[in-house]
């Protein structure tokens, strides 16, 4: 392994945990809340798409057809659970995600067992040479294409578009919004669906790297956290760059330095984050707030 | 153009009774100002007709009950223009004013209004891009207006629009009113503590007393009465 | 009794009979002091673990619930604390020099990551507190020597003293309910001074208290810290009540749990945190007799039911109820006065 394939390596981990920080970013920029279940709702999601390529669908169409029914199965968690918090204490919006995610942990492991089952890549084989005799998989540098297209489309969508614009009105002042005539329970219904959906992929995207089990989003899941919060919350390129450096940072100390080794090798990029944060307390790309007294 | 009517409003929010009966009449095209001491109800009147509280009673835009949720209300032309002005300070000046008017498919009309606030108030375009809670509290107050008209209401509610603003922008606010009214064909409600100047551009004015309707009339006959100025309006 | 200040304000009914609330002070202490005479030892666990994760749970609720700070990080410190009493034991220390090792331990690495975390807010700060059970959890196995690593310390210590002639678990359980109600009582004292009015400051308006003359960072750290104590202090007692630990105690998951407790128990409430870490420790028992292959799955919809019901916690909802009663009672009687 060379260093151009370790930091490539690194990158596309890091396109991983930044598709599921999208996610995350989404939710908490429509409804406020970090949603614990977010990366749970990858993985159910996953075992969907699992389900049907197993069923004989190609892996695409499997893929697509988990997305589309996660944009409802997401916009209906939200409608039917969370919006009875998102008014009152955060603490208790934070612990009905947690439950949403025993619960979903719950049903996978009563539908699908926790025996371990292997999911095909929507890539080919193979890959390319990086010189020194190294390749580079077509995964690795699928996985970094795909999170640059949700990206791409994201910012689209929400700079370009007035569903965006109604969007983030409706994230910035609900009430306001409503004296507009903007559906707010709908838009916020959206956010939870779009998150859902971009976690799917991210639950697509990471299930040929490893096993898919009940608990494959775990440690993801705490990547995207430090992501996102290192992101700001708030800001789609900051939660990539983020979620880059994290996996760049935890491939390299992971391989070069022997005493971080396999095990501590998440740690490296989190102490990093803090003494980052420490100094920009808003995140790196956060934007502060301009307010006038 | 609308006509706003309430007959025999109640509201509050929780057990705390803030409107009790209330019933006013907002004339179509005209310029109604509700007036009262603080707490007396005005800002609840407003809320409870853009469906920001619930109430009981009737009111009624151009004869038919209004939905109970703001953004029905908001798509029936009724544009409410919150104390604090609502301006969303996280988005830019020109998304703030796009954000008025995403329900409507007409953009040729849409561009072409918007041309129209930018002549208006020059500030607008002057800060397009800069994010709208950077404005000072006047330039946020024009803002909101101008968002509201980008609806394209017929009905447009104001609050307490001097709070917070020099009694020269004050002024500026107010001296307008007239003249968007026959530009934008709006008839106006618009609740003020500073009855003076509210009552000198108002066709109409209502004053509220512990969430009851103490008076109704022209806004001349209010302006008028020493005695009712003194015991209402507190000068 | 500490446990009862949130229960029964002091303008409720109930305050206004003293008797009846010392009567049922008594009665709730006769009946925890013969329980385990009288349950089986599987019972006896049951409860003396609540009252560990209460002791955890109450100092988070210290951070959370009194000064408006979120954390992750709760399970470190219950790891600190626990590793602290069981090497110490490990090497043959007396059990108080553990104690100490573990919960100053606890409070000084507390203090350490609060001091820079106090200038951060929210997600930020949850955010840092997350890395601590992530960077715990593998640095307990890689200490193989002090640790005993992956396999984790088996231990013996606060055995019954002969005299007693009690069981093994009788004992802890006195043991780890004696500990919980001095730290109950200490709280219970603290949120009454102008420590816990300053702390309700902090979390109503930071901007407010610092004008009305608060050290906000000051009181932040010091929520903080509080908070690691009563978490290294919990592990403390933990070790008390299982003799054992390992890596697999520590990790993001109980923090997560723990934060869970004090939702469901209710914020700023001494008796909540007690609800709270029964839910935690009981419920799992139960869904796992009505179902062992759906146990989790239940556990979680049971967690959805009590927060769908009761959003604010069990304790709030509880206290609502005996308000209503007393307050009926109270107009019955009035008449005939």
């Amino acid at each position: 392994m060379n260093l151009v394939q370790q930091i490539l390596d690194g990158l596309s981990s890091g396109s991983v945990y930044a598709t599921l920080a999208l996610a995350l970013v989404l939710v908490h920029q429509s409804t406020g809340i970090v949603n614990f279940a977010q990366g749970q709702m990858a993985v159910i999601s996953t075992y969907v798409a699992w389900t049907l390529y197993d069923a004989g669908v190609p892996v695409w169409a499997a893929i697509v057809a988990a997305i589309a029914g996660s944009l409802v199965a997401g916009a209906l968690a939200e409608r039917l659970l969370i919006r009875r918090f998102e008014k009152g204490e955060p603490l208790a919006a934070i612990v009905v995600t947690v439950g949403l995610l025993i619960s979903i942990n719950g049903v996978v492991s009563l539908i699908w067992g926790t025996v371990l089952k292997q999911f095909p890549s929507a890539f080919p084989r193979g890959g390319v040479g990086s010189g020194n005799g190294g390749t580079i998989g077509f995964g690795t540098l699928g996985t970094i294409a795909v999170l640059l297209v949700v990206v791409l489309a994201l910012g689209w969508l929400f700079r370009h578009t007035r569903l965006g614009l109604a969007f983030r009105a409706v994230a910035a002042n609900p009430e306001s919004s409503a004296l507009l005539g903007l559906p707010v329970g709908r838009l916020l219904m959206l956010g939870w669906g779009l998150a859902a959906a971009v976690g799917a992929l991210a639950g697509c995207l990471v299930a040929p790297k490893l096993y898919l089990a009940p608990e494959m989003m775990d440690s993801v899941l705490t990547y995207a956290l430090a992501a996102a919060v290192l992101g700001g919350l708030n800001s789609a390129i900051g939660t990539v760059l983020a979620a880059w450096f994290i996996g760049v940072v935890e491939n390299l100390a992971g391989t070069y330095i022997s005493f971080v080794g396999g095990d501590m090798k998440i740690a490296v990029p989190l102490v990093l984050m803090i003494l980052i944060l420490l100094f920009k307390p808003e995140g790196v790309f956060g934007h502060k707030e301009v307010r006038r007294v | 153009m609308s006509t706003l009517e309430l007959h025999g409003v109640h509201a509050g929010y929780g057990k705390a009774q803030v409107l009790h009966d209330v019933s006013l009449r907002v004339g179509d095209g005209s310029i109604t100002t509700l007036l009262g001491a603080n707490g007396a109800g005005k800002t609840t009147t407003l809320r409870a007709v853009s469906g920001l509280v619930r109430f009981t009673g009737q009111i009624l835009l151009d004869g038919r009950q209004v939905p109970a949720a703001p953004d029905a209300v908001a798509r029936l032309g009724v544009a409410h223009v919150p104390q604090g002005r609502g301006t969303i300070g996280r988005l830019s000046v020109d998304d703030n004013l796009h954000a008025g008017a995403l329900l409507r498919r007409d953009r040729a009309q849409v561009r072409a209004d918007l041309r129209r606030l930018r002549e208006l108030f020059p500030v607008l375009a002057e800060r397009a891009r800069s994010q709208a809670a950077g404005l000072s509290g006047g330039e946020q107050q024009m803002l909101a207006i101008a968002r509201a008209l980008m609806g394209r209401p017929s009905l447009l509610l104001l609050d307490e629009p001097s709070l917070g603003l020099a009694p020269l922008v004050t002024k500026e606010v107010f001296v307008l009113l007239p003249r968007l009214r026959d530009e934008w064909a709006l008839t106006v409600l618009v609740v003020e503590q500073n009855a003076d100047l509210a009552l000198r551009v108002a066709d109409h004015a209502v004053v509220l007393e512990s969430g009851r309707v103490a008076l109704a009339g022209t806004a001349a006959e209010i302006a008028g009465h020493d005695e009712i100025r003194r015991a209402y309006l507190g000068n | 009794m500490s446990l009862m200040i949130d229960l029964v304000k002091p303008d409720g009914g109930a305050a206004r009979r003293p008797y009846g609330r010392m009567l049922t002070g008594a009665a709730l202490v006769i009946v925890l002091a013969v329980f385990p005479l009288v349950m089986s030892p599987f019972a006896n666990l049951q409860v003396t673990l609540t009252l560990v994760y209460a002791v955890a749970i109450l100092g988070l609720d210290i951070l959370v619930g009194w000064t408006g700070q979120v954390s992750l990080g709760q399970s470190a410190f219950f790891g600190i604390g626990a590793y602290g009493v069981a090497v110490c034991a490990d090497r043959g220390w007396p059990v108080w020099a553990g104690l100490l090792f573990g919960v100053v331990l606890a409070g000084v690495v507390g203090c350490l990551v609060a001091v820079p975390a106090a200038r951060l807010r929210g997600y930020a700060l949850g955010m840092i507190t997350l890395t601590l059970p992530v960077v715990a959890v593998p640095l307990a196995k890689r200490l193989e020597v002090v640790t005993g690593g992956a396999q984790g310390l088996n231990v013996t210590i606060a055995e019954a003293p002969e005299w007693t002639g009690l069981a093994a678990d009788q004992w802890h359980y006195y043991v780890v309910a004696a500990g919980a109600a001095l730290v109950f009582a200490l709280a219970a004292a603290l949120r009454r001074s102008h420590f816990g009015r300053a702390f309700d400051a902090v979390r109503v308006d930071e901007a407010l208290a610092t004008a009305q003359g608060v050290h906000v960072t000051r009181y932040k750290v010091l929520a903080f810290t509080l908070s690691a104590v009563y978490g290294g202090f919990a592990g403390v007692l933990y070790v008390v009540a299982v003799q054992f630990i390992s890596p697999e105690t520590l990790i993001l998951t109980l923090s997560i749990s723990l934060l869970a407790g004090l939702a469901i128990g209710g914020l700023r409430s001494l008796l909540g945190c007690v609800l709270g870490a029964a839910f935690y420790v009981v419920v799992p028992n139960v869904t796992g007799e009505v179902s062992a292959g759906q146990s989790y799955l239940l556990y979680g919809v049971c967690l959805l039911a009590v927060m769908l019901l009761m959003p604010r916690g069990v304790a709030p909802a509880l206290d609502r109820v005996v308000r209503n009663v007393a307050g009926r009672r109270g107009r019955a009687v009035a008449p005939g006065d």
